[in-house]
């Protein structure tokens, strides 16, 4: 018989552990949660406000929700991916796979810490955009649920690039595109009128859609019952998406 | 009792030909101090790592205190403290920040994992590294950290990866104190690869000697001496610029410039020094056969 085993924490306890073990992050993260988070889409929403400043309110109002969209992006995918390469290819996940946790509150601590770690990001970008645009932002308390919801799928993307890529170099030259690809893809900083309507259609497969369209509901208004529909895919896409991060995970072999 | 018992595992990695652990089978007992030794490639890592559960098997079977290690993803983790060969770091945590949070997530409660923070402090003697973070340690501290770390939460089985990588002498010894102390004290069962045949000797209860992927040896130091104990090793060191010359028929072999190793019978020893011209030589040294004779017969040798 082998010797008692101490039982394994609650998960509550895991994921309060290793949230405040990821939330150390900001140890190394801060500046680039500056540079990315804030002043990249900062200055997004100035190159674009410039051009848009006399195509109305609602175009500025998707510069303005594209800005923060890709403010989530930088500092949640990007961050999420870089954290998970660091692990994989620094051997740092072997520390956290000889502990008695569960490998999804692994997932989970790590998404949240970011999540965290982007809101004063967040805020700053919609703030000073507001400012910059003359858009002004009217909160609708939906907004508690819209942004956890705009950044898991996010999040949760980053996480894949960051097991599934060969090398920390090839994450960081995919993560560049997806992120690219999610911005261009659909209306999420000029609205549907200006594009194509096969970009339009395509937009439909991808969150920053429905993530772009329910932040300018939640901040600018008016909210509609597509909401519910952003909101729901945008559920549902974190569901399969951090299903495919816990297939992926490189980790315990049993 | 039979803490883990390896039965004929093999592990190819893809794109490799040869596999980096072939058909090994190995039984450790419960309070063994084990160690594993074999060249840079043997397949002592990877043997490891499919001990503890991070790295799947092609063929065969490992099982922990009779179970498995992959049938339950909590098994290996809730009895075994791990150190990686290569870790970087610990996250961003502090020393003391790494070992609390450790012990805790080991089940230990808050107020057990703090006092369990405060003994591995001071029995690994690295207290006033309490509030440094782990990126900013030296290469032998990061290693005290990485083997406190393992310890915490007293797991009754330690599996390490040369432990003593990294460290100054005077650190080697204190691992290797710790690490008795820890067998005497608490009867745990400690795994270990490492190179340093010579100080391993200290602890090693039992060894197992890898090759190509392949056990070559196992068993007691003392047993597997006497496959090299009727020979005396003759330690002759010399300035690299100058060979000294030896008595016809002996074989040598340079440990490093400077430095040969030359072993003899038993009956032929007196004769030999007796040849050995003393001026061409800064010292030597005679002494049986060490670990590091079994580690260069069995690992370095062909069989």
């Amino acid at each position: 018989m082998p010797p008692n085993r101490r039982k394994p924490p609650p998960l509550l306890v895991q994921l309060v552990d290793l949230l405040l073990i990821e939330l150390t992050n900001w140890r190394w993260s801060w500046r680039s949660l500056v540079i990315t988070g804030v002043i990249t889409p900062l200055l997004s929403v100035v190159a674009l406000g410039f051009f848009a400043r006399d195509s109305g309110r609602d175009t500025l109002a998707y510069v303005l929700t594209g800005s923060l969209v890709m403010s989530l992006m930088f500092a949640n995918m990007g961050n999420v991916r870089s954290h998970f390469a660091y692990l994989r290819f620094m051997g740092a996940l072997d520390y956290f796979a000889t502990l008695p946790i569960q490998r999804y509150m692994l997932i989970l601590a790590v998404v949240l810490s970011f999540l965290l770690l982007s809101l004063p990001s967040l805020v700053a970008t919609a703030l000073a955009g507001s400012l910059v645009l003359g858009v002004s932002i009217t909160l609708h308390p939906a907004i508690l649920l819209v942004v956890p919801l705009c950044a898991l799928p996010l999040a949760g993307i980053g996480a894949l690039l960051g097991f599934i890529a060969r090398t920390p170099e090839e994450g960081s030259s995919l993560n560049l595109l997806v992120t690219m690809v999610l911005l261009g893809l659909g209306p999420v900083m000029i609205p549907p009128d200006h594009l194509p309507g096969t970009l339009v259609a395509l937009g439909r497969l991808s969150p920053a859609t429905y993530a772009a369209s329910a932040l300018r509901q939640a901040l600018i208004g008016p909210v509609t019952g597509q909401i519910v529909v952003d909101l729901a895919v945008l559920a549902g896409l974190t569901i399969v998406i951090f299903w495919l991060v816990g297939r992926k995970m490189d980790w315990r072999q049993g | 009792m039979l803490v883990y018992d390896v039965q004929d595992v093999v592990k190819t990695y893809p794109g490799q030909a040869r596999p980096a652990t072939d058909h090994v089978s190995l039984q450790i007992q419960e309070g063994e101090i084990f160690g594993l030794l074999g060249d840079n490639g043997a397949g002592k890592t990877t043997l490891v790592r499919q001990m503890v559960n991070l790295l799947r098997s092609d063929a065969g079977r490992i099982t922990l205190y009779g179970r498995p290690v992959n049938q339950d993803p909590l098994h290996v983790p809730l009895l075994v403290g791990y150190m990686p060969q290569e870790s970087q770091a610990l996250n961003n945590l502090s020393v003391g920040e790494a070992l609390f949070f450790t012990a805790h997530l080991r089940g230990l409660s808050r107020a057990d994992a703090r006092q369990e923070r405060d003994a591995l402090l001071e029995l690994w003697q690295i207290g006033d590294l309490r509030d440094k973070y782990s990126p900013r340690l030296s290469g032998g501290q990061r290693r005290l950290l990485r083997l406190a770390v393992a310890t915490a939460g007293s797991p009754p089985v330690l599996v390490l990866d040369e432990p003593t990588n990294d460290l100054d002498p005077q650190r080697r010894k204190l691992v290797w104190d710790v690490l008795r102390h820890l067998n005497r004290e608490r009867g745990t069962t400690i795994i270990f690869i490492t190179h340093d045949a010579i100080e391993a000797e200290k602890v090693i209860q039992r060894v197992g000697i890898l090759r190509d992927g392949r056990l070559v040896a196992v068993g007691r130091p003392s047993d597997l001496k006497q496959a090299v104990d009727r020979k005396l090793r003759l330690e002759l060191i010399f300035s690299p610029d100058s060979s000294p010359d030896l008595p016809p028929g002996l074989v040598r072999r340079e440990v490093q410039p400077g430095r040969w190793v030359v072993l003899l019978d038993w009956s032929d020893v007196m004769t030999v020094l007796g040849q050995l011209n003393l001026a061409q030589l800064d010292d030597f040294r005679l002494y049986s056969a060490t670990l590091e004779d079994l580690y260069l017969r069995y690992a370095a040798e062909p069989s």
